[in-house]
């Protein structure tokens, strides 16, 4: 169970389909292992259809549409594209679907010391910088603080900082306010996936590059 | 443990449902008037029942439609997701959410799919939008016979008339223009916290968060 959720504004923007793919992204991981973002969500799912509903002005549909449904649907049952009970769509963690391979399998990059990093971006064409990262167990990011804002999801282990201990699930957004250097938990590598919408600033010795696991 | 575990968490692990057969009178009662009608379709192929539904819920989605910048693929985007609804109908369990709600996040997903088609970035990321935005009840592992969605939509559509105009305003953005609560702070011209402020105002009164001892 997740202790570090979205808020509430981010888990509507999912909700209502704004979001970008990276952004849902994470948040479909999250709502995954969290119940309690489940709920809010089916309850958000549930506010999307009466703002749907309570819309100002309805529109008139062309007096054909309806038989031209039909008739698709006609020519298509055919081709028995329904789907049944029997053959629910099986669905797996979608990050795994997109990579096609496990984490540890991923071409990863050494970074500063702990850090090891894998840019994804381009799995995504929405311009935002989307990586994976990896601390080793016990190891150490350096100090940074971001110039615009990251979204992070821990997907494997944890890490903690002086915002708190964040474990597989938990979800955190850091701005150009914090500037905190995790450590990996619990004896084993941390693994994260961040969305990044504007690149980090170093605070620490190292200003030569990004580090991703800069959060 | 060293291998890293992808695939554990969103696949389907069987749980069955209890059986609608099985369901109390008191429980059937609390079915709305459209979730039976898609009952019907997914049952019996019930066109009549079909039809019913096209005529209340076809208009709502060409103004979704409209509100969000697809004006010249309205129709279309009806069509799309009136055949989702037939074809995914078997799929459809009361218990998991409301026709409404199921229906909007068809309606939601469909757009999606629309404008990441125009994109092509499907392709390129190897994920469906269903992967990142699920339907409920799809391939959902969820055990728990959720009666608590359904009052949750009524108590939201009872509720959402005594909303103020500011945070219906608001809401409408998000949900129909989909619009980031960014972008609706520029465009209104107040300030970004203003917005957050009148979503969760609107989300208190509404009971679409709830605070953890309520879960």
């Amino acid at each position: 169970m997740s202790t570090h959720h979205p808020d509430e504004v981010m888990l509507m923007e999912y909700s209502a389909g704004t979001l970008s793919e990276p952004m849902a992204l994470c948040i479909k991981l999250h709502v995954d292992q969290c119940s309690r973002c489940r709920s809010h969500l089916d309850m958000l799912n549930s506010l999307g259809a009466v703002m749907m509903e309570n819309a100002q002005a309805k529109s008139q549909v062309s007096d054909n549409l309806f038989d031209s449904i039909m008739n698709r649907i006609d020519q298509e049952d055919g081709t028995s594209v329904r789907q049944t009970p029997e053959s629910p769509t099986r669905r797996l963690n979608p990050l795994a679907k997109m990579l096609g391979r496990e984490l540890d399998e991923l071409p990863w990059k050494r970074q500063l010391g702990d850090v090891s990093v894998c840019d994804i971006s381009n799995h995504f064409c929405t311009g935002e910088r989307v990586t994976l990262q990896k601390l080793v167990a016990g190891g150490r990011a350096p100090s940074h603080r971001h110039s615009g804002t990251e979204t992070t999801l821990v997907l494997h282990g944890a890490f903690a900082d002086s915002n708190g201990v964040f474990e597989a699930g938990d979800i955190v957004v850091l701005d150009q306010k914090h500037d905190h250097r995790p450590v990996a938990l619990h004896g084993e590598d941390c693994y994260t996936l961040s969305v990044l919408t504007a690149p980090v600033r170093l605070t620490g010795r190292f200003t030569r590059l990004l580090n991703p696991f800069i959060r | 443990m060293s291998v890293i575990q992808l695939h554990n968490t969103a696949t389907t692990k069987g749980q069955s449902v209890t059986p609608l057969k099985e369901s109390s009178r008191r429980t059937e009662r609390s079915k709305d008037h459209w979730s039976q009608l898609l009952e019907r379709v997914g049952h019996n192929q019930d066109r009549e029942a079909y039809h019913q539904l096209f005529e209340h819920f076809g208009p709502q989605i060409k103004y979704y439609a409209m509100s969000n910048g697809l004006a010249h693929l309205a129709e279309e985007l009806v069509q799309e997701v009136m055949i989702s609804i037939w074809r995914r109908a078997t799929l459809y369990d009361w218990r998991k959410a409301a026709a409404s709600t199921w229906i909007f996040t068809i309606a939601r997903n469909q757009r999606i799919d629309m404008l990441r088609k125009q994109k092509r970035s499907s392709a390129e990321m190897g994920l469906e939008t269903e992967d990142l935005w699920q339907i409920p009840g799809d391939g959902e592992d969820d055990p728990l016979p959720s009666l608590h969605r359904i009052i949750a939509e009524r108590r939201i559509r009872d509720s959402f008339r005594q909303l103020p105009e500011e945070q219906v305003t608001v809401l409408a953005k998000v949900y129909m223009e989909h619009k980031s609560h960014q972008i609706v702070a520029n465009e209104m011209g107040i300030p970004l916290g203003t917005v957050k402020s009148r979503v969760r105002l609107a989300l208190n009164k509404l009971k679409v968060i709830l605070q953890d001892q309520d879960l």
